[in-house]
């Protein structure tokens, strides 16, 4: 009788690949995975884990506090998004936002310089434009987790605590298209901001530095601004505020906007920054 | 004279030019990589790095057309990219990952399947003897650990030519041996083809089938790295005592023979074949007359006095 083998000896010595290789998609989508793991200190030392996910927690903390009173307090009556609106939890979770965005975001590129590991990527596994998508992408994602994640928790909650559940998605429905927008408009700002600092440096310090810089200096001259000229169209330019009061009017339309003078800003750090930094890797070479 | 495998040539250089400001580093460059392995060799700014770098596309050429395994460096560089590794010389790795994620990482970015990608990545760890310590931060590593997965890492996806700068840079006698076996490896056994960049001559002899030599952007000499010795050929003799009186005495004998003598540039005594019976007449001679034979050596340039005259070392 010809028993199965019991086991088997395999040969892992090296042999040539031979194999199919997967679409370039596939591979980028293996890029912006990476690249989301490592600012989250995934795959990494406990360490690294602390600050990343402490920001998570605190981004979170409001929505899930908000839906979690009504749900084991039976004698509130009100609903999540009657406690925080979501113009309000876009403004509570700017900090959060901003910290997270000066810590993670620059690095994503300044730590590919710094490592020195761009000429290898350029030159046997992505091309400059794969490796920017995939890096965007992956700070797309990273900062949808900290805006978005909020918003849709405090959406869904709502849901739950509802007394007629269906009914309450019936009537607000409409809210989510918005919600989505918002934090569209807040992600993609932030995310070109931070790429657009970390491609002028490999100091992850000056990075952190340059990005903090700009979001805590340029509201202080906005304001001063404002009250020298006794006018609030300067505070428009603030780019810290400025794409939350974008955010909270789109979601809330009974908050009143920063006016046009903000997206024009707005669309300016987002076409300007992101050609800035397709300019700087544009010639495909870590020099 | 070059070695020819089957196949296009790794790397096809015609008229090739690259300046950077003032400064020439390719200069109208023409040479066929067509060797199973091949050592490149110069000076520093010879232009080595920067042939490898236009190769790899990181540098466009000012002029002229550069192929890779057929494939035209610029206009075909996604596919060039999937067919090629490379081993820069300076540190390249992200020192917060392991080895293990460095080479999964790469060999998912250049499409290989997330299992192809782990089971890949464990084969050339094991080859490059790192399967020990795959798990550790790449910062944490000791300089040869580093110079392995930078190996590992060019490796991973089975491309066809792997390029290496310097590949023993930094490594003690112990993990330059082991290197050096690794990449003699490549080549000999598993066919991929090697470009390998250096400044130690003897790292190409043991690794390399052709040497190419650049001096000032050019191409200064290229051999392969063994010449056949032919048996009967010229050689060199030298004697203790008064080598004019040797050759004088030495000349009427060889004669005969239908042999040649005349003293070389260095002062020995130059015979243009050297059949067994003119050998035996040499030693019979210096036998006689009491003389001690210092060498009796094939008159055929070494390979380490071509490199040195390319190189111009000399000043040449």
């Amino acid at each position: 009788m010809g028993a199965a083998p019991r086991a088997v000896l395999h040969d892992i010595r090296y042999s040539r690949y031979s194999g199919s290789l997967r679409p370039r998609s596939t591979a980028v989508a293996s890029f912006v995975a990476s690249s989301v793991r490592r600012p989250l200190g995934l795959r990494r030392s406990a360490g690294s884990k602390v600050w990343p996910f402490l920001l998570l927690a605190v981004a979170y903390l409001p929505s899930l506090a908000v839906v979690a009173v009504p749900l084991l307090v039976p004698q509130v009556t009100l609903q999540p998004t009657q406690l925080i609106s979501y113009a309000t939890l876009l403004a509570t979770n700017s900090v959060v936002l901003l910290a997270f965005v000066a810590t993670a975001i620059p690095s994503m590129l300044t730590r590919d310089r710094r490592d020195r590991v761009l000429s290898l990527y350029f030159a046997t596994a992505v091309s400059w434009v794969e490796y920017l998508v995939g890096t965007a992408l992956a700070a797309l994602s990273l900062l949808a987790i900290i805006v978005l994640g909020p918003l849709l928790v405090l959406f869904v909650g709502s849901i739950a605590t509802a007394d007629d559940p269906g009914r309450w998605v019936s009537e607000n429905i409409g809210d989510l298209p918005r919600i989505v927008l918002a934090a569209a408009v807040v992600v993609l700002f932030h995310t070109v901001l931070g790429l657009l600092v970390g491609s002028l440096t490999s100091r992850r310090v000056f990075a952190v530095g340059g990005y903090l810089a700009v979001v805590l200096v340029a509201p202080v001259v906005t304001v001063l601004l404002s009250t020298v000229l006794s006018d609030d169209w300067p505070l428009a330019l603030d780019p810290a505020s400025g794409p939350i009061r974008l955010a909270a009017a789109i979601v809330d339309r009974a908050v009143s906007g920063p006016g046009g003078l903000a997206w024009v800003v707005w669309a300016v750090v987002v076409v300007g920054g992101s050609a800035v930094v397709a300019a700087r890797y544009s010639r495909g070479s870590d020099a | 004279m070059s070695i020819q495998t089957a196949g296009p040539p790794g790397l096809e250089c015609v008229q090739v030019s690259k300046t950077f400001g003032s400064v020439t580093a390719l200069d109208r460059l023409s040479v066929t990589f067509s060797a199973p392995a091949t050592g490149l060799l110069g000076a520093n700014g010879a232009g080595k790095s920067t042939l490898l770098r236009t190769a790899l596309g990181l540098s466009r050429p000012d002029s002229g057309q550069l192929r890779v395994l057929g494939l035209d460096a610029v206009a075909e560089r996604r596919e060039v990219r999937r067919r090629v590794g490379f081993m820069p010389e300076h540190p390249c790795l992200p020192a917060d990952l392991s080895a293990q994620d460095v080479c999964v990482q790469l060999a998912r970015m250049r499409g290989l399947g997330r299992r192809d990608a782990v089971r890949r990545t464990s084969e050339v760890l094991f080859a490059v003897g790192l399967e020990e310590e795959r798990r550790r931060p790449v910062g944490s590593y000791s300089l040869g650990m580093q110079q392995r997965t930078k190996l590992a890492q060019a490796l991973v996806h089975g491309p066809d030519l792997v390029l290496l700068d310097e590949p023993t840079s930094g490594l003690d006698p112990a993990g330059r041996e082991e290197m050096l076996t690794i990449v003699r490896r490549l080549s000999a056994d598993l066919g991929i083809r090697v470009i390998a960049s250096s400044h130690v001559l003897e790292d190409i002899e043991r690794t390399c089938d052709e040497v190419v030599v650049l001096r000032a952007g050019t191409l200064a000499a290229q051999r392969p790295v063994l010449v056949e010795q032919e048996l009967t050929g010229p050689v060199d003799v030298l004697v203790s005592g008064d080598v004019g009186e040797f050759a004088r005495a030495l000349e009427p004998l060889l004669a005969p023979l239908g042999i040649r003598v005349a003293p070389t540039a260095t002062g020995d005594i130059g015979l243009d074949r050297s059949s067994d019976a003119a050998l035996d007449v040499v030693r019979d001679l210096a036998a006689a007359r009491g003389v001690g034979l210092q060498h009796l050596v094939p008159a055929a340039r070494g390979l380490e006095d071509v490199v040195v005259d390319a190189m111009g070392v000399h000043g040449g």
